[in-house]
């Protein structure tokens, strides 16, 4: 083989290659990510997981959760809305400005312009960003996933494919313990959901003269037969700590927004 | 039979050998172009590999200038930080006060007020002898804890304990600080905690 020094350097640039671009760079990039601080309140961010939902990552890993659920959120777009916070002065030519200005739905020239104008006018403004895009509205999120939310994942379960809806913000968008345990016992009891019974992460037991404290509240069509109750095993409450434990609901600096509460 | 053998082998020179010849100039031209549109697209997306810009954000610069800036929101997060190094020690950091140190502010009828001038006072000049908070009576001494402070940082800790811990009252600006100081003047006097409910609101 006369090419054999070529075929070799051209093995060990394409493994290297990618070895560069998918280790180094991100480790680079990415590997010394610390907790970060939320805008406004300057609280930690990502929280440490509870050791209930640590071990609830591995059961949503071992149920192959990962095969139908993401947990990334997409943005579009930011737009911006100029928001009058009080009058310094001439009460009417300001009044008149915000009739006549556009103020919802800028980009950031609008939204600088729109705010000087009113500002020379003698108004006070303050400036409100909000994310923008098709996941922000289908999963009512308030901003995109960003590498932060991941620190204490192990492994990531980033997901490739929708069969079921995103989980990156469930914790927030389905915050009820008790709904998460029913519909992962009973999927039914969202219409038309394509999700397969987790019924082995439970106990169909006898029930006593009173139900038991942890006892599934199901709708009738899914509850047992009379005199039996549903029960979640470990691994059930497990996998829906883990669940309340996603979030993507705060302000940081790479995925700025301004938050309901600070909204004058 | 051996002939037939012998046509069915190869010539020797049906060996296929590498052979020198110029890489033809399309591919290379291709190549150029591609790398080119790879870069701009770099360029354009990647805030040169910033682990804190992403879409659709396209720079450091960019992000930066989209933080939000709320006024409110200022005031709050300097007023939580002034409050914990300067209040949060006696008044405990939640608010709920310290038994025979201090009075809670959460929920208390001095701070959960339409104005501000009275409370306002209090860390500016400090407050000696009895009060009633919640419904507890209190007697204690408080230095002017807020004197030295800035107009700013002291309207941030003002606005603070007026908006947490369950407290929804209004905030106060520097202004409002400065209006307050001016009226003190240079002789500042403690207040009186039997006198306390009599001064403006």
């Amino acid at each position: 083989m006369k090419t054999g020094i070529g075929v070799f350097f051209a093995v060990v640039m394409t493994l290297g290659g990618s070895w560069f671009g998918f280790v180094v760079a991100p480790t680079i990039q990415l590997g010394s990510a610390k907790q970060t601080s939320v805008l406004v309140t300057g609280d930690i961010w990502p929280r440490q997981r509870t050791g209930e939902a640590t071990l609830g990552l591995q059961v949503y890993r071992a149920n192959g959760c990962a095969a139908c659920h993401t947990e990334q959120i997409r943005q579009e777009g930011v737009s911006f809305e100029v928001v009058l916070t009080g009058v310094k002065k001439n009460p009417e030519a300001v009044s008149n400005l915000v009739s006549t200005l556009k103020l919802c739905d800028l980009n950031k020239e609008e939204a600088d312009a729109a705010a000087t104008a009113l500002g020379d006018a003698g108004g006070k403004t303050e400036t409100q960003i909000s994310a923008t895009g098709a996941d922000i509205k289908r999963y009512n999120a308030v901003r995109r996933s960003v590498a932060a939310d991941y620190l204490y994942d192990a492994p990531v379960q980033l997901g490739t494919l929708r069969v079921g809806p995103d989980l990156a913000n469930v914790g927030a968008r389905l915050a009820d313990a008790n709904w998460q345990l029913a519909h992962l016992y009973a999927p039914g009891i969202v219409k038309n959901s394509a999700m397969p019974s987790f019924k082995f992460l439970f106990e169909i037991r006898k029930s006593g003269s009173t139900p038991s404290a942890g006892a599934l509240n199901l709708p009738k069509e899914f509850a047992p037969a009379d005199g039996y109750e549903v029960v979640p095993k470990a691994e059930a409450k497990q996998l829906v700590a883990y669940l309340l434990s996603l979030r993507a609901d705060a302000p940081l600096y790479e995925a700025p927004f301004t938050p309901a509460t600070t909204k004058p | 039979m051996s002939d037939e053998y012998k046509s069915c082998s190869l010539p020797s020179s049906a060996e296929p050998t590498a052979t020198r010849s110029a890489v033809p100039m399309w591919i290379i031209v291709v190549t150029l172009v591609l790398v080119f549109v790879g870069f701009v697209a770099f360029d354009r997306h990647s805030g040169w590999f910033d682990a804190k810009v992403y879409a659709p954000y396209g720079s450091a610069s960019q992000i930066e200038s989209s933080q939000p800036v709320s006024e409110t929101g200022k005031l709050l997060a300097v007023g939580k930080q002034k409050y914990e190094m300067f209040c949060g020690s006696c008044h405990g950091t939640d608010g709920a006060g310290k038994l025979g140190v201090a009075p809670p502010l959460a929920g208390s009828e001095f701070v959960v007020t339409k104005g501000f001038h009275r409370l306002t006072l209090i860390p500016l000049e400090g407050l000696m002898g009895p009060i009633k908070v919640k419904g507890q009576d209190w007697n204690l001494n408080m230095a002017a804890m807020g004197a030295a402070l800035p107009d700013y940082d002291l309207a941030a800790v003002m606005t603070y304990i007026r908006k947490s811990w369950g407290n929804a009252a209004s905030e106060v600006t520097a202004d409002d600080i400065k209006i307050i100081r001016a009226e003190i003047g240079n002789a500042p006097k403690q207040l009186q905690g039997d006198k306390l409910m009599g001064v403006v609101e």
